[in-house]
């Protein structure tokens, strides 16, 4: 039976991985913290995925992030995904050459749709996962681009409509409301939409403990849930989460042998 | 030990050769050229992106016929992952119809979306065959990691492991020297680190 995952997602800005309150970047550490701290190539057996995203601000640099990218990949046997600022083809192949499995488009899906073609085109719509961040405005979803700094016209579910018209493989669907809350994700939200998405859909924005990864990982239209939290999971958090997860029942694969 | 890794400008060749240096493969070469993928102990034949695009790549690298000459006809040791495995089989329906490298009796066909998502991506779990030489050490059903919308089928009997997803798949064959896996070993933990051990031992 195919599984569900549970996945990290790291927030990159200039150098450093960060915590994110509401698309609000605190600095937590550099590459090598991270390795002190989370002793990674432990934690990565925890993990079904990694996305690593380039959040910096205005100009972003992508040979620097291809760089942490590279390093990042030398001893973690799981799929790694990054994007953030991908705006030409080129930008897209250093990532994949400095060992990103996948890519991660937003703000380019609103702004450049033939690049996104041509992506899918050169290297499978497998390989590119469309980013789409979202607010809650008065009962209604409205979508942002620009790192969330720009509201575009389409409601979610239009916009929903539109990304999955663009072949993309996977769908990773962030909540700003709940990013970095811990309080759970918007679970109303993609009850709503989840079970109407034709292609695989991640689930992040809120995750604070292993019972709203659970419960993520529950409904229907869910096929894997992310968490960028680095405080609530720091040391062994995560794999006490997934050791519970598995104890549930739930269906995430187990290769601790 | 010395592995080359077919280089025909497509595929996620990095974490591949980061596990194969990993289990401790002395080296690890990626190439296109006849002489250097002669001088390999074992070939592995990566691949991510469509089909058609990786042939027209592979003919105009004379890889087919390098190919046909290293594996067909010396028996050198080859594993295909992914679409590198797709590509061993006799055509596909990605990207119109187009001819493999038909070295194996399997068809690829995309799968139906009308009531699965689509692509397969994730841990699945295989039914192992236990006649093939790739899995020993590894549970009957093995979780491996899938990333595909495209899927092999075949009448023949190729020591075929399978997977189920919306209905049965080819997730695996070996017939000779001649192995393919539709998953990613160098993206499933422990139990893909197991499985590329087992193609350095037993083939």
């Amino acid at each position: 039976m195919l599984r569900k995952r549970i996945i990290f997602t790291l927030i990159y800005s200039q150098g450093f991985f960060n915590q994110s309150r509401n698309f609000r970047l605190q600095k937590v550490g550099k590459l090598n913290w991270l390795e002190k701290n989370y002793k990674f190539q432990k934690i990565a057996f925890s993990l079904d995925e990694l996305i690593v995203l380039n959040a910096s601000k205005g100009e972003k640099n992508l040979e620097e992030f291809a760089s942490e990218i590279s390093k990042l990949v030398n001893d973690v046997f799981i799929p790694i995904a990054a994007g953030g600022g991908i705006r030409t083809l080129q930008d897209a192949e250093l990532l994949f050459k400095s060992g990103a499995d996948k890519i991660v488009l937003n703000s380019a899906l609103k702004n450049d749709p033939d690049l996104i073609q041509e992506l899918v085109k050169k290297y499978g719509a497998q390989s590119v996962v469309a980013s789409i961040d979202y607010k809650n405005n008065n009962g209604i979803n409205e979508v942002y681009i620009n790192d969330g700094n720009l509201k575009i016209d389409e409601t979610l579910n239009e916009y929903i409509a539109y990304v999955e018209s663009l072949d993309i493989g996977e769908i990773y669907l962030n909540s700003i409301d709940q990013d970095g809350t811990g309080f759970g994700y918007d679970f109303e939200t993609i009850k709503s939409v989840g079970n109407n998405i034709h292609v695989p859909l991640i689930i992040a924005g809120g995750a604070g403990n292993e019972s709203h990864l659970l419960e993520g990982l529950k409904l229907k239209g869910v096929s894997a849930v992310a968490t960028a939290n680095l405080f609530n999971f720091v040391g062994d958090g995560l794999l006490i989460a997934r050791r519970k997860i598995i104890s549930s029942k739930e269906n995430v694969a187990n290769w601790e042998c | 030990m010395k592995i080359v890794i077919v280089d025909y400008g497509m595929g996620n060749i990095k974490s591949i050769t980061s596990t194969l240096l990993f289990i401790g493969v002395d080296e690890v070469v990626l190439s296109s050229d006849y002489e250097k993928l002669r001088s390999a102990d074992k070939l592995i034949l990566p691949g991510v992106g469509s089909f058609g695009k990786a042939m027209a790549q592979i003919k105009s690298k004379q890889l087919d016929v390098y190919l046909k000459d290293l594996v067909v006809e010396n028996k050198k040791p080859l594993l295909g992952i992914c679409l590198g495995m797709q590509l061993l089989g006799m055509s596909s329906t990605e990207d119109g119809e187009n001819q493999g490298l038909g070295f194996i009796n399997g068809s690829v066909i995309k799968f139906d979306n009308s009531n699965l998502k689509v692509p397969h991506v994730g841990f699945n779990q295989l039914k192992v065959n236990r006649e093939g030489k790739l899995y020993d050490g590894l549970a009957d059903d093995p979780d491996f990691y899938f990333t595909h919308s495209y899927k092999m089928i075949s009448s023949a009997s190729i020591k075929q492991s399978m997977c189920d997803y919306g209905g049965e798949f080819i997730s695996g064959f070996e017939v000779g020297n001649i192995a393919g896996v539709q998953f990613h070993p160098e993206l499933s933990q422990n139990n893909g680190i197991k499985l590329f051990k087992n193609f350095i031992t037993n083939y």
